[in-house]
């Protein structure tokens, strides 16, 4: 398309009108910026319109005219001449990066290679199960596998690994995409098994506190450093503002992976872990149930829902200002602090998590890695049944590229980065202020990552151990059904190690 | 017009081009024989029925192993499985109590609220009509709405019960003795209008010579319903009964979308283990094992309700 500069003004103008009365869809809107030259910023001019056309989560950007960086796309177009026309298909969860990836990134992705992109976006649980059929049937429906770090022992023969793929494919290899600037902690915990790389750090959810400034300030409270200051506040908020705020909240729903990831946080931060060095399960050693009783106490502060709630309803809580303080997914924090959505923007801060009762556990089993923060990062990984490895394969670096993530941070996505270099970009600082997409609780992730982050085991058989036997069996206990946390912490032991042992 | 042949007369052909098409469709197709005629629906349920049902017989007798990426042949050890594993066992005693208690509920209530709208007064034909409303709703978003509703800090149906004293302050479907019946609640909301319409539609076929000799004979309200109304709307409800009791023994959306099978075990239906089983770890040939069980129940229960209520099909 040429257009002199009126022409230009008013076309732009027209697909503005036509996108925000909702004439044409965003995909077609964004294109036809493109093509004029104005990128995904061409959203914000859409956005100070009057309502109407507005959706999405894409909130930040609007100030921004952000073309992707063209030296990466034009060797995206030039690479990727022999697999135009192809599909690639993912299953992924709904993660920030995945949600911006699918509802505002893959356009220029498409655009520039002719690759088609097709993304599944489904709950976690999904996701295993789409991922695990795949690969038993070898059939290769998906060319991407997201992969949680709790999956990675069973996924890890199904995939190619990546650093053999851009050293074997010189010439599908991108430049500048620098392997080494993802953080280290996290190619050990969410990429690695077993000498494997399973997949490049994708996204990293992790455990930071989250507590309410202006309730804090008003009842003199100080962050909390240790789980016994962070117990204290829990009550102190619950004693003078409960039953409208309670102290905490947590992520308790029986049988589901939420209620395992709350369990291990408290239990590493008591000095426990999951296995001991024989690989046999120590969650019921000393440890393990002075974390119950931590726990039991904890729980005291917060609303009754939380043993039907998943991090959806944690997060929920937070937003509609029920809760005081939370040890959870720093991803929430830029949700939180969205005005439209949210009862408590600005009013929430992050820290690191507290200090461990007592020295964290080094002597585990299965690979775990004990921490008060914990991880429940993913990685992207090409299955090796994929028809399209290629195509994939290309897909994958252009996701995970640095430029790539920092768009999904600054589009209000908030979740951790994996790359160092995008914590440092100045596109990502410059939203380091109140308002959704807010990237003022990064440098929290970072330090978390890098200082406090917990991973848990990695083995064949931890899927269904952190997603059945251990979430259920804890389901029952909060139901009652056990008389206390040693008679549910054996039962645990007794199954687990059974289904270890096979 | 007609033409003469060495034979005899034979009609002329009004579509030449459609007898044509006759004339060279293979022969079989124009006997009288059945077997033509059965061919799709033969073909339909070899692929749909026959053949699934023999792969699930072939399934539960092999598991698939992981590591191999494999099905390996385990002969009967799934059935052996089956009978030592406790969570089945509760599974189906979770299953039957959920069946039975939303049955006599769903029956009870279906019932009464035909018997209320079996009129021919202005307005119940459009009564009759909202209630379908109920059906057309998706299984699995029933489930989200009254996951909603019966949320222990934003529900409307949790704030109502607490008011009223009736709960605590514990959430319906985070305890073991209240959550089965939270699930309960949504069935028995979306599926009792379905018991309504079958009885509304048996009530109104019934010829009106008897009720009317009743009355004039004096017999009273319960009289007419005790004698004459439920003997003849017998075959009716035991049709109604085994349709709705073969669906709940199946019930899998609610409880998966609501408790996902919690607390604990306390809402784990067998469809939701067989499917957890089959499809979050994987293990087919067991999966398989508790889907023919659940079969073989469904089918012994049936037959005997049959037999005994005597129902001819």
């Amino acid at each position: 398309m040429r257009f002199n500069h009126n022409n230009r003004k008013r076309y732009i103008a027209s697909i503005t009108d036509q996108f925000v009365k909702g004439k044409i869809d965003r995909r077609t809107f964004m294109r036809t910026a493109a093509k004029l030259g104005l990128g995904v910023g061409a959203l914000g001019a859409a956005s100070m319109l009057p309502p109407g056309g507005r959706g999405g989560f894409i909130s930040e950007a609007r100030a921004q005219d952000i073309v992707q960086d063209p030296d990466m796309m034009a060797w995206l177009k030039e690479a990727a001449k022999p697999f135009a026309g192809q599909t690639v298909r993912l299953a992924t969860e709904s993660t920030p990066p995945s949600n911006a990836i699918n509802s505002a990134l893959k356009p220029f992705f498409e655009e520039a290679t002719g690759i088609k992109v097709e993304i599944e976006v489904l709950p976690l649980e999904q996701v295993l199960q789409k991922l695990t059929l795949d690969v038993a049937s070898g059939l290769g429906t998906y060319d991407l596998y997201y992969i949680d770090q709790s999956w990675m022992a069973s996924f890890a023969g199904d995939v190619i690994d990546p650093r053999e793929k851009y050293e074997s494919s010189s010439d599908l290899a991108m430049p500048n995409y620098n392997m080494d600037d993802f953080l280290p902690a996290l190619v050990d915990g969410i990429s690695m098994y077993d000498g494997i790389m399973v997949g490049v750090p994708y996204d990293i959810p992790i455990f930071i506190t989250m507590y309410r400034k202006d309730i804090y300030e008003e009842l003199g409270l100080s962050v909390p450093t240790t789980m016994e200051q962070y117990l204290a506040n829990a009550q102190a908020i619950q004693a003078a503002k409960g039953p409208d705020i309670y102290g905490t909240t947590g992520q308790m729903k029986s049988g589901h992976y939420s209620l395992e990831c709350d369990w291990t946080c408290w239990l590493w931060a008591h000095g426990g872990s999951i296995f001991g060095p024989d690989g046999k399960f120590t969650g019921n050693d000393e440890a393990g149930l002075a974390a119950m009783d931590y726990w039991n106490k904890l729980k005291e502060n917060m609303p009754e829902g939380v043993t039907t709630w998943t991090w959806d309803g944690q997060g929920q809580s937070v937003l509609q200002g029920i809760a005081g303080q939370a040890l959870s997914w720093g991803e929430f924090f830029p949700w939180w602090d969205d005005p439209e959505a949210s009862k408590v923007s600005g009013l929430m801060e992050a820290a690191v998590p507290p200090a461990p009762t007592t020295a964290l556990r080094t002597e585990t089993g299965f690979g775990e890695i004990p921490g008060v923060g914990h991880q429940g990062g993913s990685s992207l990984a090409v299955s090796k049944y994929s028809k399209n490895q290629d195509a994939a394969w290309l897909f994958a670096q252009w996701a995970t590229s640095m430029d790539t993530q920092v768009y999904i941070t600054t589009l209000g996505g908030g979740t951790g980065p994996t790359r160092e270099s995008v914590y440092d970009d100045e596109r990502v600082k410059a939203n380091n202020r109140v308002g959704a997409g807010t990237t003022r609780h990064l440098d929290v992730v970072r330090e978390t990552i890098a200082s406090h982050m917990g991973s848990e085991p990695d083995l064949p058989e931890w899927a269904e151990l952190s997603n059945d036997t251990i979430p259920v069996e804890l389901g029952r206990y909060f139901a009652g059904d056990y008389d206390s946390p040693k008679e549910v912490m054996d039962a645990i032991a007794k199954k687990v190690d059974d289904i270890v042992s096979g | 017009m007609n033409q003469r042949t060495e034979t005899g007369w034979k009609p002329k052909p009004q579509h030449p081009s459609r007898d044509a098409a006759v004339l060279r469709a293979p022969k079989f197709m124009l006997s009288d024989h059945a077997l033509p005629w059965l061919t799709p629906l033969l073909a339909m349920l070899l692929v749909f029925a026959l053949y699934p049902f023999f792969y699930n017989i072939w399934l539960s007798m092999h598991e698939f192993v992981p590591r191999k990426r494999a099905l390996e042949w385990v002969g009967g050890d799934n059935w052996v499985k089956l009978f030592a594993d406790t969570r089945m066992w509760g599974a189906l005693g979770v299953t039957l109590l959920y069946t039975a208690f939303c049955l006599i509920v769903q029956l009870v209530l279906g019932m009464g609220i035909a018997l209320l709208l079996d009129s021919d007064d202005p307005g119940f034909g459009f009564l009759r009509g909202v209630l379908t409303l109920t059906l057309v709703i998706p299984p699995a978003i029933t489930g989200m709405m009254f996951l909603l509703l019966e949320d222990a800090q934003f529900g409307v149906f949790t704030y109502a019960l607490q008011q009223l004293g009736i709960l605590g302050t514990s959430p319906i479907l985070g305890n073991s003795s209240t959550a089965l019946l939270g699930v309960m609640i949504a069935d028995i909301w979306q599926w009792t209008p379905f018991m309504v319409l079958i009885f509304l539609a048996g009530l109104r076929a019934m010829p009106t010579e008897p009720f009317e000799s009743a009355l004039i004979d004096g017999a009273s309200s319960w009289q007419i319903f005790r004698r004459l109304t439920l003997p003849m709307l017998g075959k009716v409800i035991a049709i109604a009964v085994l349709i709705r009791g073969i669906d709940l023994f199946r019930t899998f959306d609610y409880v998966y979308v609501m408790t996902s099978g919690g607390p604990g075990t306390a809402t784990y239906t067998l469809s939701l283990y067989a499917w957890q089983q089959t499809f979050s770890f994987i293990k087919w040939g067991y999966g398989a094992t508790i889907s023919l069980f659940s079969l073989l129940v469904i089918l012994i229960v049936a037959n005997v309700f049959v037999a005994l209520t005597k129902l001819r099909w």
